[in-house]
């Protein structure tokens, strides 16, 4: 038992940590945003390795974020029945949709995009531009890193609910606070 | 049998997703099991699957999605900065002599906010959380306010800025050229986020004016609106300056936009930037508080991406079992050709509204039936603003519409949810009424995109 919640408190710490330093990096797409619009209409110049830097921020931004969501209980739902349940149906439909649909798709994300990553880093794939940023291979890394962090944060997920499903919720260290609002757009 | 799959596919996600578990797993991991089963039955080719890590790198390569964080950072800093707020108390000054003043100022609030921040959920539980008390104390019935700030909070969806025209302007522009590579045109013409932006601002206002035409002729509040405020009233200068700065922000996006000197990812970072400066000179802006505001962004950002890579493993299997011949020979199929299409389409939408997301919708459906309908000859533009007032509609009608659900929770238990059901039917009315206008004269949408791009 000690094993199980130790192993929900570390993926939840790891995930938590990984999801605050991106969303520094929200920030830093606006000023560099900013920056490279400046650039161009006041200046008339401009580089393309920061407008490419930009792009390299929001995959890692929305990529890494996703395990983050996750987490915090952030992807939105159809929940007119589910809003209803009592706790231990939610912890029942999350844990075999977590079974059944986030364990499969984060392994089939992972291991159809691995020969794809490889190729990329065999040749160590650059900018399609020549002052571009010369690190292609690592942007398409992320198609490895955001299924891994997901299935890592679906297991502790899992077990949470499994937990909560066998009469013994856990308290992790890191009690988030229930969204007051969905962020539906 | 084996090819009404798709169809079933379709079906049996609709009642996967009832369930509540997150839409986009839902999705995905039900395409995935019955990519499985097909595969084990012989009716699937996993090599349809194999185009996945390239479509997932096109999503993150994909520099005009970038506008979607940085509209988000501008709408979740707006919102937690307070603007709202000001600007309820200072349109609603600025109207006082009216008799239907407050109500009329919550319609123009309201498409200020939803013109800023375009996130509907927010709207409609900051205004519910604002406007309902004080509309409900001022003799307002509870079905007339209610039906305001319902209508009110959907309109971030067709009031550009807007993210979800964003969305839908990527998939249409890729729809588009679809369906002109298969009529065989080779230099295809673009349709563009600015097309839609554009395209959506006559219809909008049109929206926005039978609103307060509905709302000056036909509600009326019971107590008079003056005499029994407590509140002193604001000078106009003071009113003026809360309600200056987010007009000139919303301005200084559109219009750098719509003049051609920004792409919408340009014109939402200097957006976001803007708003952040609004907030700092309002001194609302802590260290704190711009750690929530990047967190958020991150949440509602991932949310979104993730559901375009939950639709993109859901259409690969639905087109590996041969769903889009499926779709296009129904569609074409179909007695009463164009028309009869247009309109089953967007009945399907409207259905789907109840249960789905703009989101979701615009990644899954917009896909499957966009190439079909624009090879048969209709305008992109057109196309997507209809579908953008649909959902709007979809949205407000009860018993399902999500604007619905989102006032009831912050709403007062005095108020039934039967007045709000009845507060919003002549809003539907407005709504269906515009539709109806746009199918008669679709240049409303589609005049001013040309006048402005050629």
């Amino acid at each position: 038992m000690k094993i199980v919640s130790l192993t929900i408190s570390t993926i939840d710490r790891i995930t938590d940590m990984t999801g605050r330093m991106v969303s520094w990096l929200t920030l830093v797409m606006v000023l560099v945003t900013m920056v490279t619009v400046v650039l161009r209409y006041y200046f008339e110049s401009g580089s393309i390795a920061l407008q490419e830097s930009i792009t390299y921020l929001h995959g890692l931004v929305f990529m890494l974020g996703i395990a983050f969501t996750l987490q915090r209980g952030g992807h939105v739902r159809v929940d007119i029945f589910y809003r209803g349940f009592s706790p231990s149906g939610k912890a029942l439909v999350d844990l075999i949709g977590g079974l059944l649909f986030l364990l499969p798709v984060s392994l089939l994300i992972f291991f159809f995009s691995w020969d794809y990553v490889a190729a990329s880093w065999a040749i160590g794939e650059t900018s399609e531009e020549r002052s571009g940023i010369a690190a292609i291979y690592l942007l398409k890394t992320l198609l490895l890193l955001m299924p891994a962090t997901l299935l890592l944060q679906g297991v502790a997920e899992i077990l949470k609910n499994a937990l909560v499903l066998m009469g013994k919720p856990v308290n992790t260290p890191l009690q988030v606070e229930p969204h007051p609002i969905e962020p539906r757009i | 049998m084996v090819e009404f799959i798709p169809l079933l596919m379709f079906l049996v996600v609709c009642l996967v997703l009832m369930a509540g578990y997150p839409v986009a797993l839902s999705l995905s991991g039900t395409a995935l099991l019955f990519a499985l089963v097909g595969f084990a039955t012989g009716t699937f080719d996993m090599a349809f699957l194999h185009a996945l890590p390239n479509r997932l790198f096109g999503t993150i390569k994909n520099t005009t999605l970038i506008a979607v964080p940085l509209f988000v950072f501008m709408g979740v800093m707006l919102e937690k900065s307070r603007l709202a707020e000001d600007l309820l108390e200072s349109m609603a000054d600025l109207l006082k002599g009216f008799r239907s003043g407050l109500g009329l100022s919550v319609v123009l609030v309201g498409t200020l906010l939803a013109a800023s921040t375009g996130i509907v959920g927010a709207t409609v539980v900051t205004m519910g959380l604002m406007s309902l008390p004080t509309m409900l104390k001022r003799g307002y019935s509870s079905s007339q306010a209610t039906g305001i700030i319902c209508a009110t909070g959907t309109l971030g969806q067709i009031i550009p800025p807007s993210i979800a025209l964003v969305l839908l302007g990527d998939i249409l522009s890729s729809a588009y050229q679809q369906a002109q590579l298969s009529m065989g045109v080779f230099t295809p013409k673009v349709v563009s986020i600015g097309d839609l932006f554009v395209g959506a601002i006559i219809p909008g206002l049109i929206l926005v004016m039978l609103y307060c035409l509905y709302v000056i002729l036909f509600v009326r509040p019971e107590a008079p609106a003056e005499g029994d405020d407590e509140r002193r009233v604001q000078g106009l200068s003071r009113a003026m300056l809360n309600l200056l700065p987010p007009i000139f922000l919303i301005v200084a996006v559109l219009g750098s936009i719509l003049s051609g000197a920004a792409t919408p990812t340009e014109a939402a970072g200097v957006g976001a930037f803007g708003s952040t400066l609004l907030a700092l000179f309002k001194r609302q802006l802590s260290l704190g508080r711009l750690r929530e505001v990047a967190q958020s962004t991150t949440e509602v950002t991932s949310m979104v991406f993730l559901i375009l890579i939950g639709a993109a493993v859901f259409s690969l299997v639905f087109r590996g079992f041969g769903g889009e011949e499926l779709v296009e020979q129904f569609l074409t199929g179909l007695p009463g050709g164009l028309v009869g299409a247009t309109i089953l389409v967007m009945l399907v939408i409207f259905l789907l509204g109840f249960v789905l997301d703009f989101i979701e919708i615009t990644f899954v459906v917009v896909p499957i039936v966009g190439p079909v309908l624009l090879a048969m000859g209709l305008d992109p533009v057109w196309l997507g603003i209809m579908i953008a007032i649909n959902l709007q509609t979809s949205f407000l009608t009860p018993p399902f519409g999500f604007a619905l659900f989102y006032l009831r929770g912050v709403a007062p238990a005095s108020v039934e949810t039967a007045d709000m059901y009845r507060g919003v039917i002549p809003f539907i009315v407005i709504q269906l009424f515009l539709m109806l206008m746009l199918s008669v004269w679709p240049a409303l949408a589609t005049w001013l995109p040309g006048l402005i791009y050629n």
